[in-house]
């Protein structure tokens, strides 16, 4: 009897242990539910806005909402409407609504020209009124690599029919180059016409001069004698003068190389040598042990240079 | 052992306890030591640093109104100035010495000036100023005044000048027995000089001989080129006056050639021009009197 009734107060205690883990593994269970639902939002309040836009190009479902650079919600849906429009709609946190102006655009932007697409709210200029819930935004796309190009590619078509017309214009034979040159050959000519007459006007003019110039001529001869005799006598002279001048030279090298080293060590030396002795003299105990200088006296010498001696 | 450091433990702290010599004030300080540099460089014959040093000495000590520090060094750079033969700029440190003594001055150091001013006025050939300089300076040395001895010295060179042999004599003489054991070589040494070329110059030769050799023992002692050199010449003069007197004459000829080549390599090795100069001359007449004689 004893037995039976050890037996059961047993099982009661394994059922009450059973039944605490299960509740226990239970509470968990839950806790991480809510963690994860309150992780996905589902009990945050949102507001929606659309857009619509021509093409669903780098728009998905989930893509991130910006204002600022801070990400504020996502797109929840992308429809295509009966008349080819795509309309996006967009779940934006309750509170960053206040930052959604009435007139705010929604615009898509790219990381650089060739990065990932996001979604960018920006507000609009009159900060007073905000957008109504479910309200439908303005929509614009940022200029990506593509827009880049074809802007670049209207640019181009205008300067190039310009090139065009102008080589034209150059390739013709009547008002183009080949026309130019051939007027500038005429000209060319006409004007050796001219310069042949001029020649002939001036050789007369040269008859006269050279007379004139052979009288100079003679004049330059007897300067040339002087000058000559004078040529003889100055290149020994100039010679002698220059090796003068060498010599004078390398002496002055040589100086200016060897004496200011020489007397600039001398005398940094020296002045390092009186700092020394002199701080040497200052220090105690040393400044203790040396006198100051007395006043000097020389010894007499009244002939110092034995100037006296010659009585001649 | 515990008692030598305990003693020594005392005598440290008494040198730390003991009153500190009083310090000069820096400029001062720096006077005195430019004029203690001059001094040295002055004795060792670098007579143009030494005229620096006095410059910058005297400077030094205008500048701190020391005009009797002033004054003296004024004086000592109109001796460097000597020493180099530039009397004229001597007289000019004498004349800003003078004229920056002011009250106070000494009798020895207007006694040192109007001294310096002879010494200077004589190498110029200003006779009459110098002996008006002496002059003065004897009526202040009446008594037997430190500087006696060169007052007599100068005045027997001022006569020797004048061609007063005698009186330049009496007053060498005079200035030898003053300086007889005084520690005064360089002006012992001018004083047999003096003897010499005051001797040579009243005709007796014979007796001038041993006086310029004395100073010429005393110059060598001191290592005296440019004294050395003038020493030889006078002996050279002697000589000759001997070789032409034909007194004792045998020889003399050759030893006057020998004592004027001796000047001659001694000039020659101090870079004495003048002497040097001098010493070619006496040789060529030397040579030719010599020849005269024969």
């Amino acid at each position: 009897m004893s037995l039976l009734t050890q037996h059961d107060s047993d099982t009661d205690a394994l059922r009450r242990g059973t039944r605490r883990f299960l509740l226990f593994a239970a509470l968990v269970t839950l806790a991480l539910l809510a963690a994860i639902v309150v992780r996905q939002g589902l009990f945050r309040q949102t507001t929606n806005y659309s857009f619509v836009a021509n093409s669903a190009q780098d728009i998905v479902k989930g893509q991130a909402v910006k204002i600022a650079g801070f990400r504020v919600g996502s797109v929840s849906a992308v429809s295509l409407k009966d008349d080819g429009q795509v309309v996006v709609t967009m779940e934006i946190d309750a509170d960053h609504m206040r930052f959604v102006t009435y007139d705010a655009r929604v615009e898509l932007r790219k990381d650089g020209l060739v990065g990932s697409a996001t979604l960018e709210i920006v507000p609009g200029p009159d900060k007073t009124r905000l957008a109504a819930a479910e309200a439908r935004l303005a929509f614009s796309r940022a200029d990506g690599l593509a827009a880049l190009a074809n802007q670049v590619r209207d640019e181009f078509i205008p300067i190039l029919k310009d090139i065009k017309l102008i080589t034209g214009v150059l390739a013709d034979p009547q008002k183009g180059l080949p026309g130019t040159l051939a007027q500038v050959r005429e000209s060319s000519e006409a004007l050796k016409v001219l310069l042949a007459n001029g020649n002939s006007q001036v050789t007369g003019i040269g008859k006269a001069a050279t007379q004139v110039l052979g009288k100079a001529e003679q004049d330059l001869s007897h300067l040339g004698q002087t000058l000559e005799t004078a040529n003889k006598r100055l290149p020994g002279l100039i010679d002698r003068t220059q090796q003068t001048l060498e010599h004078v030279e390398k002496i002055t090298a040589e100086a200016e190389i060897s004496v200011p080293p020489v007397l600039r060590d001398g005398s940094a030396v020296a002045a390092d040598v009186r700092e020394i002795v002199s701080g040497a003299k200052q220090a105690w105990p040393i400044r203790n042990l040396v006198d100051a200088p007395a006043p000097a006296t020389l010894k007499a010498d009244s002939d110092p240079r034995g100037e006296a001696s010659r009585a001649r | 052992m515990r008692a030598r450091t305990l003693l020594l433990a005392v005598l440290v702290l008494a040198g730390c306890a003991s009153t500190p010599k009083p310090v000069d004030p820096p400029r001062l300080k720096a006077a005195l030591e430019a004029e203690s540099d001059g001094a040295k460089r002055h004795g060792r014959g670098d007579h143009a640093a030494a005229a620096r040093r006095f410059d910058e000495a005297a400077r030094i000590f205008a500048s701190i109104d020391d005009t009797p520090g002033a004054a003296r060094n004024r004086r000592h750079l109109a001796r460097a100035e000597l020493a180099q033969g530039r009397a004229e700029a001597a007289l000019l440190a004498l004349d800003l010495a003078e004229r920056g003594s002011g009250f106070g001055v000494t009798l020895g150091a207007t006694l040192d000036t109007l001294l310096l001013k002879a010494q200077a006025q004589l190498a110029l050939g200003r006779n009459a100023d110098a002996q008006q300089s002496l002059a003065v300076a004897a009526g202040l040395c009446a008594s037997t005044c430190p500087q006696a001895a060169s007052l007599h010295l100068l005045q027997a060179h001022a006569a020797l000048a004048g061609k007063r042999a005698l009186e330049a004599l009496t007053h060498a003489e005079a200035a030898l027995k003053l300086l007889q054991d005084k520690d005064e070589a360089a002006e012992t040494g001018n004083a047999w000089r003096l003897i010499a070329a005051a001797r040579l110059a009243n005709g007796d030769a014979t007796a001038a001989l041993p006086a310029a050799h004395a100073a010429l023992d005393i110059d060598r002692r001191l290592a005296l080129p440019e004294k050395i050199g003038r020493d030889w010449l006078l002996i050279g003069d002697i000589q000759k006056r001997v070789m032409r007197s034909g007194i004792h004459s045998d020889g003399a000829g050759e030893t006057a050639a020998n004592a004027y080549r001796r000047a001659l390599d001694v000039a020659k090795a101090a870079g004495l021009a003048d002497i040097a100069e001098i010493a070619t001359q006496a040789l060529a007449e030397v040579s030719g009197g010599k020849q005269a004689v024969h």
